[in-house]
């Protein structure tokens, strides 16, 4: 047609305006025969000689192709899983920076969430621990623990588990070769590369002893509370040692990871020949069958058992507390008593409530009711039977010698009860050295007496000691009640004597009033002499009465210069001088 | 880790468990082969510096009341067919044996294993004999349970023709 044209072209003007019409009514009729426009046709063949698909044909498809087949199933994204890792690797080994900054806002809240969850379940762990800590089953299981040489916290995840995938096995199919293994934490196992092939021997014994279909298996072996699912691919089977009963949602968790396992590792399982290392891409799909669950222990309201038991607790605790203070109390009564001398207990019991204690008892012992009192023990409560008996202890024998014998306060008595004597000592008067001489024998216990040491007294000794005094003067300072240096010695001396004198007196049972009288000499003033020589007596009389000295025995005086008229050693003339009156004694 | 399963073969005791117990790593009694048919050990063999664990499956040894139970060859990567050196049949049931495990998982590397050599007094099977069946090409190596001979030469032998082929 194109060459008919060129041909007519450089012949005839009027042939080509011919042409050009018949092209267009040949088009017109094109049209009204096909219903297509020209420029679509053309189009078209141009579509049919480019065989090569456009990429600007797939942009535009891709998308929708993508999302129709995510909705029907999940082989697209696995069949992307190798290329975006393949990319992942890619970006990484060209700069690590670009996706460790796109990712690092998830990585953070993921880890967080990973402590907080590991955390959670430690916290679950102590719980069980602590909860069945101290109750009765508790016992049970410590028992348990002890005997089979588990840990406790071990025993009662195990006794409240619902279930708990413990091992996962990735086996092939034909060599029964364990291609993977999983363990949760803290199981015991054994070697898993026997347990893989010993599994398949069972699996070929069942198949070969029941001639079961080809393409049949055994999926399930329960042992007590242990049970073994097996889910099987094309070229692996997956094993899953469960404790307890796991729910059937859990096959398709083992279904799934079999299903991943075999599409991405397709070409590895299909030429397996014993290399096993690569299978360790497997190992995330069998955590993922990994799973435990636990008893939630419900939330008891224990308020009243709680209350009750503290009760009891509280009512055991006082009754508890008042018994063995109540014992403690008896115990030291017993001890005390046993410890007085003149007192043998020969029985001491506490029972349903009273004290019983029966013994012997010398009747100058203390009073046992008094030991009672002093441990605050009700006497009420308390059924005693004494049998009287004459102790021989020394200070018994003293007393009951004191209780006889009466005598004078100048007098002290001992007793040694090796020997069994009675010893008087001090000073008596004849009348009752006389009168013991004869009466010691009745004393119980006594075998010998011993005077060697007491002196005998008589009135004209006791007149003698008066006159010594009488004679005494002590020295003062010029217009002083302080004594003279020389004089500050004689004090004691004087005290000691004016004793001596009263316990002499008082062994006659005479009452004796000692006069101190304070002197001055004969300077100064008459009034103000009296006053100062009263000033001195009273200074003696204080160091007496600070001696032990009855002061109803002293009586003091001042007479100033009166008695110094003729001493003319001023010296001398300041003084006290005593004047002692003895009863029915001139 | 590189992993075979080897099966071994032969005929009521030949001696076969007693052979390997001693150098391998087992976790399940004797019961399981008059029970299940098949008792399982391993083998860890260091060839060339390289670890090979050998999965031993020791099948119960055929007599007039049980057959070895074929299924368990499947997968095989080699086996080793144990005769008594003490009891000629023993010899030609492992012929019968051979070609049944052929039959069953094909050609496949294996050792043929003349156990009891200690009892010499009491060997059953002729010298000729021995060295037709070395000149067809069979691997053979006299073992004794008793002293522990030969033992480890036979996986060694197993391993080498497996790696090697």
């Amino acid at each position: 047609m194109n060459e008919h044209l060129t041909n007519g072209s450089s012949q005839l003007p009027n042939s080509h305006e011919n042409y050009q019409k018949s092209v267009s009514e040949l088009e017109e009729l094109r049209s009204l025969l096909l219903g297509i426009e020209t420029s679509k046709l053309n189009h078209i063949y141009e579509r049919i000689d480019e065989i090569e698909v456009k990429p600007e044909d797939i942009s535009k498809a891709l998308p929708q192709a993508v999302i129709l087949r995510t909705m029907q199933d999940k082989q697209l994204s696995e069949a992307f899983v190798p290329t975006i890792e393949q990319a992942i690797e890619s970006s990484i080994r060209k700069d690590f920076n670009v996706l460790s900054n796109t990712i690092f806002p998830i990585i953070a809240p993921a880890t967080r969430r990973a402590i907080s969850s590991a955390l959670g379940e430690m916290i679950q762990s102590l719980n069980q621990t602590l909860e069945h800590s101290l109750s009765p089953q508790s016992f049970k299981w410590r028992l348990e623990a002890r005997q089979t040489g588990k840990s406790f916290a071990e025993i009662v995840l195990l006794r409240t588990l619902i279930y708990r995938v413990e091992q996962v096995f990735l086996i092939h199919k034909e060599t029964g070769l364990l291609l993977q293994h999983i363990v949760a934490p803290q199981v015991a196992m054994q070697d898993p590369d026997l347990v893989s092939a010993m599994l398949t021997a069972i699996q070929d014994f069942v198949k070969d002893s029941f001639h079961v279909q080809k393409d049949e298996m055994l999926r399930t072996l329960q042992f007590g509370e242990l049970t073994i699912w097996i889910e099987e691919g094309p070229f692996a089977v997956l094993a899953g040692i469960i404790r307890g009963n796991a729910p059937q949602e859990l096959r398709l968790s083992f279904k799934n990871s079999v299903e991943k396992i075999h599409l991405r590792l397709d070409r590895q399982l299909n030429s397996f020949t014993g290399e096993t290392e690569v299978f360790s891409e497997a190992v995330p799909y069998l955590e993922d069958c990994l799973e435990a669950r636990y008893q939630i222990p419900a939330q008891k309201n224990y308020s009243y058992a709680y209350a009750l038991a503290g009760l009891i607790t509280l009512v055991v605790g006082a009754w508890g507390f008042f018994t063995i203070r109540d014992q403690y109390r008896w115990d030291a009564v017993v001890e005390n008593l046993s410890a007085q001398p003149g007192i043998a207990i020969t029985k001491a019991e506490h029972r349903n409530g009273r004290y019983i204690i029966n013994g012997m008892r010398d009747p100058l012992a203390v009073d046992p009711n008094k030991i009672l009192r002093k441990y605050h023990i009700n006497g009420k409560f308390v059924n005693s039977k004494w049998i009287p008996f004459v102790s021989l202890e020394p200070e018994f024998v003293v007393k009951r010698a004191q209780q006889l014998l009466k005598p004078p306060k100048s007098v002290s008595l001992s007793f040694d009860n090796e020997t069994g004597t009675l010893t008087a000592t001090g000073s008596a008067p004849k009348k009752w050295i006389l009168e013991t001489q004869r009466t010691w024998r009745f004393i119980p216990g006594v075998i010998q007496y011993q005077e060697n040491n007491l002196v005998d007294l008589s009135l004209e000794k006791l007149n003698t000691y008066r006159k010594q005094l009488e004679e005494r003067v002590l020295l003062f300072e010029n217009g002083s009640t302080d004594l003279l240096p020389s004089e500050t010695s004689e004090l004691p001396k004087l005290a000691t004597e004016v004793k001596k004198l009263l316990e002499v007196a008082d062994s006659f049972g005479k009452d004796v009033k000692i006069q101190i009288i304070g002197h001055t000499s004969i300077t100064g003033g008459e009034e103000q002499n009296k006053q100062l020589s009263q000033q001195r007596a009273s200074k003696v009389q204080d160091f007496l009465v600070s001696q032990g000295i009855n002061k109803a025995n002293l009586k003091i005086i001042g007479v100033g210069s009166t008695e110094s008229k003729n001493k003319q050693d001023m010296t001398r003339a300041r003084r006290i001088s005593l004047k002692i009156f003895i009863e029915n004694l001139k | 880790m590189l992993q075979k399963k080897v099966c071994m073969v032969g005929s009521f005791a030949t001696g076969k468990t007693s052979l390997i117990a001693r150098f391998v790593h087992s976790i399940f009694s004797e019961k399981y082969q008059t029970t299940v048919g098949v008792k399982i050990d391993k083998k860890t063999v260091n060839y060339n510096d390289k670890e090979l664990n050998l999965i031993l499956w020791d099948l119960y040894g055929e007599d007039e009341f049980q057959k070895v139970r074929m299924s368990y060859l499947r997968g095989s990567s080699a086996y080793l067919l144990v005769v008594d050196g003490t009891r000629r049949s023993t010899l030609e049931k492992a012929f019968n044996l051979q070609v049944k495990v052929e039959e069953t998982i094909g050609k496949v590397p294996f050792v043929l294993v003349m156990n009891k050599s200690d009892l010499s007094d009491e060997w059953e099977i002729d010298i000729d004999e021995i060295n037709d069946l070395t000149q067809r090409g069979w691997n053979i190596v006299k073992t004794s349970a008793k002293t522990g001979r030969g033992v480890e030469e036979v996986f060694q032998t197993i391993t080498k023709k497996m790696l090697e082929e």
